[in-house]
């Protein structure tokens, strides 16, 4: 009697390890893990083949969990920045300086979202969003955009209400989404010149 | 203890069996998908807007200044014809399998005039194309993708205000058809 309850223990174990850990562990890997075939440029990260059929297997749990609909990469490639170019987190307080080489690209939009990747809300207006076609340029192609809660002249992104944000850079038929350059890739700077309260 | 030994071994070779069936499995499972989604909403063929409204839990672009929409094919049932009536400052095609995954995409720089008429093709039925439809599709780019179900969907740069009617009749206009083989 003895020698049959501790088999069906042993047996029980090895089935919750097996379930238990099995599962865990594909919980864990999906949603603490960082994901990989990360491209990053200063703060701003992309993952140019997820959503795609070179994905590898996480990626693509990763990707049937979330949904949505990938850029190609012929369309273009997403950049997300969730800190400044100082690695503090950005925050919708905050003012920041966007300004630095653009790589080349049919045109670009940048605009900020929270953390589930929605735009932030307008301010009255104003879109928290620009794109390359309207940003106001210097004599030298050059361009300077502030990222404010506070009015800015020129390229003044409005942020509106509290917390952390992200900013997303959509590069739009780019060579660079093909991947030819993806190593030596420059994105502008982010950077912090004061914060509110 | 031998026994003890031997049932967490099991275990821990059967924790790495179910790991990678979950992770194999979870794509083909998916109900957040695009495909799983539009099929909830539409017929096959049929012309979905993807607004950022988000309207029947359709996934809509990120991007602010792009519009988007989408239709559902099954090149089992011939080519598929695309056409959008209008130009707009640019257009980009996307074709996703029925995991949702992005398979094959181009731009408007593609096009000739910047019209979007595009076939999307099995390779094996290019040849059909030529003998069968060579008027009606003369003026087409054609989208080899390597598909069987999937989804084609066009997304539209809306730059500012003045431009949204412009972007709405185009994405309005936007026709998928089956090219039947027979």
């Amino acid at each position: 009697m003895g020698a049959m309850l501790k088999t069906i223990l042993l047996a029980g174990l090895s089935l919750a390890l097996a379930i238990g850990g099995g599962a865990g562990s594909v919980w864990l890997a999906l949603e603490k893990a960082p994901p990989f075939g990360a491209v990053r440029a200063g703060p701003w990260v992309a993952f140019p083949s997820a959503g795609s059929r070179e994905a590898d297997p996480y990626s693509r749990a990763r990707f049937a969990r979330q949904g949505g609909i990938p850029l190609g990469r012929s369309e273009g490639i997403a950049f997300t920045a969730g800190s400044d170019s100082q690695g503090r987190a950005l925050r919708r307080d905050c003012t920041y300086r966007i300004e630095g080489p653009m790589p080349a690209a049919r045109f670009w939009t940048l605009h900020a979202a929270d953390a589930a990747g929605r735009v932030l809300p307008p301010f009255g207006r104003r879109r928290a969003a620009l794109h390359s076609r309207m940003v106001l340029r210097f004599s030298d192609d050059g361009f300077l955009i502030v990222v404010s809660p506070h009015p800015a002249p020129a390229n003044w992104l409005a942020v509106t209400g509290e917390g952390g944000m992200r900013l997303v850079l959509t590069l739009y038929d780019t060579p660079v989404a093909s991947g030819a350059r993806l190593g030596e890739l420059t994105l502008p700077q982010i950077a912090r010149t004061g914060c509110d309260g | 203890m031998a026994r003890f030994v031997h049932a967490l071994a099991l275990g821990l070779v059967g924790a790495g069996i179910v790991h990678l069936s979950i992770l194999f499995l979870l794509p083909a499972h998916s109900v957040r998908d695009v495909w799983t989604r539009l099929s909830q909403v539409g017929e096959p063929y049929a012309t979905l807007r993807l607004d950022a409204a988000g309207q029947d839990g359709l996934p809509a672009p990120a991007d602010p200044f792009i519009q988007a929409a989408a239709c559902r094919f099954d090149l089992a049932e011939g080519m598929l014809h695309l056409e959008a009536e209008g130009t707009v400052p640019f257009w980009s095609i996307s074709i996703y399998d029925d995991n949702g995954l992005n398979v094959f995409s181009i731009t408007d720089g593609a096009a000739a005039d910047g019209r979007l008429d595009a076939v999307v093709l099995a390779p094996a039925q290019a040849r059909r194309l030529h003998s069968r439809y060579a008027a009606q599709t003369d003026r087409s780019v054609l989208l080899q993708a390597n598909v069987g179900r999937g989804i084609a969907l066009v997304r539209v740069f809306v730059p500012d205000e003045t431009w949204q009617g412009v972007a709405t009749a185009f994405l309005e206009s936007l026709r998928c058809a089956p090219l039947p083989l027979e």
